[in-house]
């Protein structure tokens, strides 16, 4: 008995040990993972990515890449922005950018005067050099050092040439625009124009709306109103493709258009693939991204001076529904 | 010897020991917690306090280009200067996850100071309109500053957040710790605590048992303890005493043995005394009534009857009394004359009877009833078997130191054989005659009397005679 008491009073001290030895280390193995403290100057370089349409699966890629070349280069990449085209807040994180004394901006361009007047002036005057991506800006009124994306014009030919491929060299075509053109709207419009111009026989119709549902519907219903012979159509803005599509499927079938979008966004594609649509312009948003901050870096480590002052245009291709089959 | 002193000292010490280290672990525990906590809320005060100056300082320089006073102009520079302070103290707070962001923020707040700057430098050169500009710049480069200590916060609970969880799963691991620890000690002291109390008191309890048993009076018992304190000490002690205590005991039952054999002895010699009184009696009742016999014969005219009961009953007196004494030698002659006289009356013709005595030896010592065996032995082997009787001659001669007393008869003599017996004291006495006092027995008596061995002498010669001689010491070597 007495040894049987014994053997329970020593098991019993031992898992009560056991579990204070336990909780002890527990508690004072400060497992807290603190950041590691840093007291030296940043000297890294300090780049800043805005885009007025953060996460959508294009900026996701341009920034993958982006970051991507950042590692490589041992810059430090921050992705700034606004959603779904805040204008106001846009410019303010490229101010603030400006003000920060960032060493180099890489920014969506933006056609207006608010942002050719902040990169002209404000980033000069802090000695902030910028860089458009994607979308581009006259260089004359913002005063970027270069642009990295694709060539929108060629874009505009290639679109035209597929169109005049589908269609043949007789039709109507409806270009839909934004109300309030960006730089490259216009010249993707030139470079269909310019394209077509041998083309006397398609006439284009150009039908201006706002980037909202309901005006895009509008605007089609009119000019499927107002032309019903209309046999192409072409979204100068991805964007719109959507409700276009949508607009003419209630009237008829949208298969039996010819639509053309640019910008290889998930809608697109998708409607690409069901044949709503019959091409678009498939971009190279990764290589941007990394393009623009190779660039970049060459510039602030004065390896290319100056830079090419027309940009540097990353791959475009047409992608047909024949291509996705 | 302060062995339970030491190991009570033992047990607080443990016991404090266990205290302190938990008292210590706990505090420190706490304080490098209360610290991380300070540390948090420092970096989200001084934030906060950085906005508000950059306010403040936006405030001021309003109120210095509306008014430019010198106060509004103090104003200014103390509020910028405040913001530079608070600036060098930001930068500490740079981690690697924060860097790029407090990067930006500190110029930011450049950024604020330069605009600020510029905005008075245009002032004093009254320009008006770029001061008003700078102005306008400025209070956007605040409300910058505001939004960025926003995401910056932001970013430090980002970064702090696994800090946090973990700050709060400790503190519940904590209390864990609390309990299991408060139990431990419980148990592990309730445990020791009973251990060494045991240590304490069951040697504690032998002695009470031991002592116990001593006090019933068992004193076999070893008294035990295995342990190296004070107890142990007294143990031995006390076994020392046990063993004392027995063989004093022991000691007092044999004296107590001794004494009673001594009182039984005692009874014995009492009782021997008694009898030996008690034997007297007989023989005066004896005395009295042979006197009475010899009164009674007197008067009755038998004057002879009466002399022979006289000195039957002097002779028996004198037997009687003076067996275990030395008389005189006239004493004994006297007693001798008497057995005669009887002797005499007996066998009338048949018994001659010479004495040769040189008087001056009579007064010597000699054992009573030595010479009466000596004539009653020549009496009955020398006259009595024959029947013209005998002749007995008695000498006492002084020859210097010594008295030879001789006993001389004309009886049929013995062989040479027999008297070595006799000398030899090998005679058995029941052959003897009258109560068993022969020769022999005189010769035992002679010898312890003279201290000497050569006391007797038989001559004899078978047919003819036969003489038995005793020497006596005129001064008896014992007595001197």
């Amino acid at each position: 008995m007495r040894s049987i008491i014994k053997f329970l009073s020593v098991i019993t001290c031992i898992i009560l040990f056991y579990y204070t030895v336990d909780s002890a280390v527990e508690v004072f193995d400060t497992n807290w993972q603190l950041p590691e403290a840093s007291t030296e100057e940043l000297t890294d370089k300090r780049i800043i990515l805005i885009t007025q349409e953060l996460d959508t699966p294009f900026w996701d890629q341009v920034s993958f890449g982006a970051r991507q070349q950042a590692k490589r280069d041992g810059a430090r990449l921050e992705i700034w922005g606004s959603y779904g085209n805040n204008q106001e807040d846009f410019l303010k994180q490229i101010e603030i950018a400006i003000y920060s004394q960032v060493d180099g901006i890489i920014v969506q361009g933006l056609d207006t005067e608010e942002f050719k007047e902040l990169t002209k002036v404000k980033a000069s005057s802090y000695g902030v050099p910028v860089i458009t991506i994607a979308n581009d800006v006259s260089m004359a009124e913002s005063l970027r050092r270069t642009y990295v994306g694709s060539d929108q014009l060629l874009a505009g030919k290639m679109i035209a040439e597929q169109l005049v491929e589908d269609m043949g060299k007789s039709g109507k075509v409806a270009l839909m625009l934004d109300e309030r053109q960006e730089y490259y709207q216009t010249q993707r419009l030139e470079g269909i124009k310019e394209y077509l111009y041998n083309y006397q026989d398609i006439e284009l119709l150009e039908a201006e709306t706002e980037d909202t549902r309901e005006q895009v519907i509008a605007t089609t219903k009119d000019l499927l109103n107002r032309s019903p012979d209309v046999d192409a159509f072409i979204t100068l803005n991805a964007k719109f493709a959507d409700n276009l599509v949508e607009e003419i499927d209630r009237r008829s079938n949208a298969e039996t258009y010819h639509i053309y979008s640019f910008d290889d966004d998930p809608t697109s594609l998708s409607l690409l693939k069901q044949g709503k649509i019959d091409g678009m312009i498939e971009q190279s948003p990764s290589k941007m991204g990394s393009l623009s901050v190779e660039f970049m870096m060459k510039w602030l480590n004065k390896e290319v001076l100056p830079l090419n002052l027309d940009g540097y245009f990353t791959d475009i291709r047409m992608v047909k529904q024949v291509d996705l089959k | 010897m302060n062995s339970i002193q030491k190991k009570i000292w033992g047990l607080v010490l443990i016991v404090l020991l266990i205290m302190v280290t938990t008292w210590v672990s706990l505090i420190s525990y706490n304080q490098k917690m209360l610290d991380q906590y300070n540390g948090i809320l420092e970096r989200y005060l001084v934030l906060n306090e950085i906005s508000r100056k950059s306010e403040d300082t936006v405030t001021a320089l309003n109120n210095f280009l509306l008014l430019p006073s010198n106060d509004n102009l103090k104003a200014v520079t103390k509020n910028k200067k405040d913001i530079q302070s608070m600036k060098s103290e930001v930068a500490t707070f740079k981690n690697v996850e924060n860097e790029l962001a407090l990067t930006n923020y500190i110029n930011l707040i450049e950024s604020l100071e330069e605009t600020i700057d510029s905005a008075l430098s245009f002032h004093s050169e009254a320009e008006t309109e770029y001061s008003m500009k700078a102005f306008n710049e400025a209070t956007h480069i605040s409300n910058y500053i505001s939004e960025m200590a926003l995401t910056l916060i932001d970013l430090e609970l980002q970064t702090y957040d696994l800090f946090y969880r973990g700050i709060i799963n400790q503190s519940e691991e904590l209390k864990q710790l609390g309990t299991w620890l408060l139990l431990l000690i419980t148990v592990g002291l309730l445990l020791f605590t009973y251990w060494f109390s045991q240590r304490i008191t069951k040697p504690v309890e032998k002695l009470t048992l031991a002592a116990n048993e001593l006090s019933k009076g068992r004193f076999d018992l070893k008294v035990e303890v295995n342990s190296s304190d004070e107890i142990a000490f007294l143990a031995k002690t006390f076994d020392r005493m046990r063993l004392n205590i027995n063989n004093l005991i022991s000691d007092i039952h044999h004296n107590a043995q001794l004494e009673n054999e001594l009182q039984q002895n005692r009874l014995l010699l009492k009782e021997s005394q008694l009898r030996n009184l008690q034997s007297q009696i007989n023989p005066h009742f004896l005395f009295n009534t042979l006197n009475t016999l010899s009164k009674k014969a007197y008067m009755e005219g038998s004057e002879e009857t009466s002399d022979l009961l006289v000195s039957v009953a002097g002779l028996l007196r004198y037997n009687l009394k003076h067996l275990d004494k030395p008389m005189t030698l006239y004493d004994e002659v006297y007693v001798m004359q008497q057995y005669i006289d009887i002797q005499k009356t007996r066998y009338t013709d048949r018994l001659n009877f010479y004495m040769e005595i040189d008087e001056s030896c009579l007064s010597i010592k000699i054992p009573g009833l030595t010479l009466q065996p000596l004539v009653e032995n020549a009496v009955i082997y020398a006259v009595e078997p024959n029947e013209e009787g005998g002749t007995i001659w008695f000498r006492i001669k002084d020859e210097g130191d010594l008295v030879t007393i001789e006993v001389e008869d004309n009886g049929p003599g013995m062989t040479e054989e027999k008297i070595q017996e006799i000398l030899e004291e090998k005679v058995n006495t029941a052959n003897g005659h009258s109560s068993g006092i022969g020769l022999s027995n005189v010769m035992k008596r002679l010898r312890l009397f003279n201290g000497m061995e050569d006391v007797m002498k038989i001559e004899s010669t078978l047919g003819v005679s036969t003489k038995v001689s005793i020497k006596l010491l005129k001064e008896r070597r014992g007595e001197k």
